[in-house]
């Protein structure tokens, strides 16, 4: 029974690391670039959701559209005047202006909000259900998740311009010689990236204390669930993500928690030496 | 704002006193004065040389403090405290006669940086004395230089009790070290409640590691059994499987090493696990001003160590507290007390030794006992540890601070056991 109720707070966790991973995942698969600063657009977002709520106490949960909007506005514009410039330069170059904007975000974070520890008091307690424990901020935040990742899926599958942003991601020449224009394909996907980024920036802030530094803590954790799941896999970010947070709270409850913040670096390594291309990254 | 206001006066003057100092000291043939940029270690006092020309040279005072970095808060309120303090005993004419100036930089919570500002207000800025800059891991590179140099440091803002485990003879504790944390809280609050299980849960990093440490050696004198002995990482997101063993354990009392986050996270994770002791008891967390806050309702029933409160009598606190919030307009926390009382600390041993003679100081320091703003009174073992500050505990009730032990200090008495959380 207890390990049921550890599976479940795994399953739960991994929603929001899905959420979070998916973004940089899409950004990753469009343009290459590896987004060191996606940490930070989550604390803006974790930010938004707690200024909202503590200002003019808005319902966190009506503040995820406005955090979303907010970092998809401030993601298109980093976009076009910075990371646009170094798509399809030596990986170093993204490397280096994002590790940079990750410096910045962070710095200007400290001074704006100091490194005071905040968090957002909603939803507290757990249902009960048949003997089960399920954390209702932990659940509604996984529903929410889901959601929004399952959205951002069907909208790439489905859609026009989500077809436009695979077909760049599958081959930028070719796209563009159909008459797609990449520059506002990448664009875009970089504004929905910084926007799924903050929305589970907003989920954050009601699960857990933060300060200007949650972002560095989570940063690792989307890179193992992109390495599991496959580069530029929707799907497999997902159940990468699930995979994570359950191995993480089960081998918390088997051996101690501090092994459990191993495990994903373990995955990490394991996966890039049997299975570099992770578990979907060839379906892509 | 004040501490850039503070160093460009400070240091402007500093450096017109130096060219008025070397031309008066050239052409009147005085050999020194007190801005002596290498220590003079033995009984050759260059303070009595700088004393004599004129009671309006100001006593200057140099910190390196975290103003910015992860412990920029922290360290402004402990800057804040020596702000009041050079105020408070400006007003009442100074030290030695002479008015006190301090002269800040910013170490940017960085113990490297730290350090080599100590240097450069040894050695360039030729400061009269110091005091401690914040956090531990700082004070501890920062005690290699003012040790070397022999200048006098009272260590306001470290814990860490390794620090005083070096054989440094010039570094003085002002607040209790962290073995020391849960004195109080088990001796006087869980012994008498009588409670025989408890599960220890720490964060696995230095402090957490040192509080725990401390807390074994008291809980064995209660014959108090631990039932359950775990780490956890750092910047952990999910406890779950540390509250489900605690759950299993079904202890008495679950006594945690932690910080604020983490605390918080245990709080949320307890009451969805439907964990219940019948006290809980975390080291930092609970004594932070934004804890209520981000916990609501379930902050209640809480307790935890302190170092200090602002509702406590000891002499001159609740003045102490009002310039506080009048001057900087927020609400106190100990670290302004701390800052404040290191102020009282060095005044006084300057009073004892009579001079700015820093070995003089540093005796003085050493044997002094004196009341501060902190519970307890000021007073160091033979390795420079204090042994006179007493902690206290405090127990969140209603969303307020309420002290509830030692007895002498107490505001309210302890409530518990603490309902479980359906019940609440």
């Amino acid at each position: 029974m207890t390990l049921v109720q550890v599976i479940i707070n795994g399953v739960l966790l991994g929603g929001v690391y899905a959420l979070f991973a998916a973004g940089l995942n899409m950004i990753v698969g469009v343009m290459r670039v590896i987004n060191l600063a996606h940490g930070e657009l989550m604390m803006l977002g974790a930010y938004t959701t707690f200024m909202l709520f503590s200002l003019a106490h808005v319902n966190p949960l009506l503040s995820i559209p406005a955090s979303a909007a907010l970092m998809l506005i401030l993601g298109m514009a980093l976009q076009r005047l910075m990371v646009e410039r170094v798509v399809r330069q030596p990986l170093l170059s993204s490397l280096l202006l994002t590790f940079g904007l990750s410096t910045l975000f962070l710095g200007v974070a400290l001074n704006v909000w100091t490194g005071d520890q905040r968090s957002v008091s909603y939803l507290s307690g757990s249902l009960s259900v048949g003997g089960l424990q399920i954390s209702v901020v932990r659940m509604v935040a996984f529903a929410v998740a889901v959601a929004l990742t399952g959205a951002t899926f069907l909208f790439l599958r489905c859609s026009t311009f989500g077809k436009t942003i695979r077909a760049t991601a599958q081959h930028p020449d070719a796209a563009q010689a159909c008459g797609i224009d990449v520059t506002r394909v990448r664009m875009v996907t970089f504004g929905i990236g910084s926007a799924l980024a903050a929305a589970a920036g907003s989920l954050v802030s009601m699960m857990f204390t933060f300060n200007p530094e949650i972002g560095q803590a989570f940063l690792p954790k989307a890179f193992a669930v992109i390495v599991l799941g496959g580069l530029g896999s929707f799907v497999g970010a997902l159940l990468g993500a699930l995979v994570l947070g359950v191995s993480e709270t089960v081998a918390g409850y088997f051996s101690s928690g501090q092994r459990a913040e191993s495990v994903a670096f373990v995955i990490l390594i394991v996966m890039l030496m049997i299975r570099p291309a992770g578990l979907f990254g060839t379906n892509e | 704002m004040d501490e850039m206001h503070y160093a460009p006066t400070v240091r402007l003057c500093r450096r017109r006193f130096l060219h008025i100092a070397a031309a008066a000291a050239s052409s009147l043939g005085l050999a020194a004065c007190s801005s002596n940029p290498t220590p003079a270690p033995g009984p050759t006092t260059s303070a009595g040389a700088a004393t004599a020309p004129g009671s309006s040279t100001p006593v200057v005072i140099g910190v390196a403090i975290s103003t910015t970095g992860s412990n920029g808060d922290t360290g402004t309120y402990q800057q804040q405290g020596y702000q009041l303090w050079e105020e408070a005993v400006n007003a009442k004419g100074g030290l030695l006669g002479r008015p006190v100036k301090f002269l800040f930089y910013d170490d940017q919570s960085d113990p490297t940086t730290s350090s080599r500002l100590y240097e450069k207000l040894i050695t360039q800025d030729s400061v009269d004395l110091v005091l401690g800059p914040y956090a531990s891991n700082v004070t501890a590179a920062v005690a290699q230089v003012t040790e070397r140099y022999h200048y006098p440091m009272i260590a306001v803002g470290a814990a860490a009790t390794e620090i005083w485990q070096k054989g440094y003879k010039y570094v003085f504790g002002l607040a209790s070290t962290t073995d020391l944390q849960y004195s109080t809280l088990i001796r006087d609050v869980i012994g008498p409640l009588k409670y025989s299980t408890v599960a220890l849960i720490y964060e696995d990093s230095l402090f957490p590691i040192s509080e725990i440490n401390g807390a074994r050696e008291y809980l064995k004198k209660l014959e108090t059994k631990v039932v359950l002995d775990e780490k956890y990482p750092p910047k952990a997101t999910d406890l779950s499987s540390v509250l489900t063993h605690v759950r299993d354990a079904n202890p008495d009392v679950v006594l945690g090493g932690t910080y604020t986050p983490d605390s918080e996270l245990i709080v949320r994770q307890a009451k969805e696990l439907n964990v219940n002791p019948k006290l809980y008891a975390f080291t930092v967390g609970p004594g932070d001003p934004n804890f209520v806050a981000n916990l609501g309702a379930d902050a209640d029933w809480i307790t935890s160590p302190s170092i200090w409160e602002p509702v406590i009598n000891t002499p001159g606190n609740a003045e102490f507290v009002q310039r506080y919030e009048s001057r900087f307009n927020r609400s106190i926390d100990y670290h302004v007390a701390t800052g404040y009382s290191g102020g009282m600390v060095l005044d006084a041993a300057v009073k004892e030794a009579g001079s700015l003679d820093r070995d003089k100081v540093r005796d003085a320091l050493a044997n002094i006992r004196l009341q501060t703003v902190l519970p307890g009174e000021y007073r160091v073992d033979q390795t420079g540890a204090q042994i006179g500050h007493v902690m206290m505990s405090i127990q969140i009730q209603n969303g307020k601070r309420v002290v509830v032990a030692p007895k002498n200090l107490a505001t309210g008495t302890v409530m518990a056991p603490t309902p479980p959380w359906n019940e609440r």
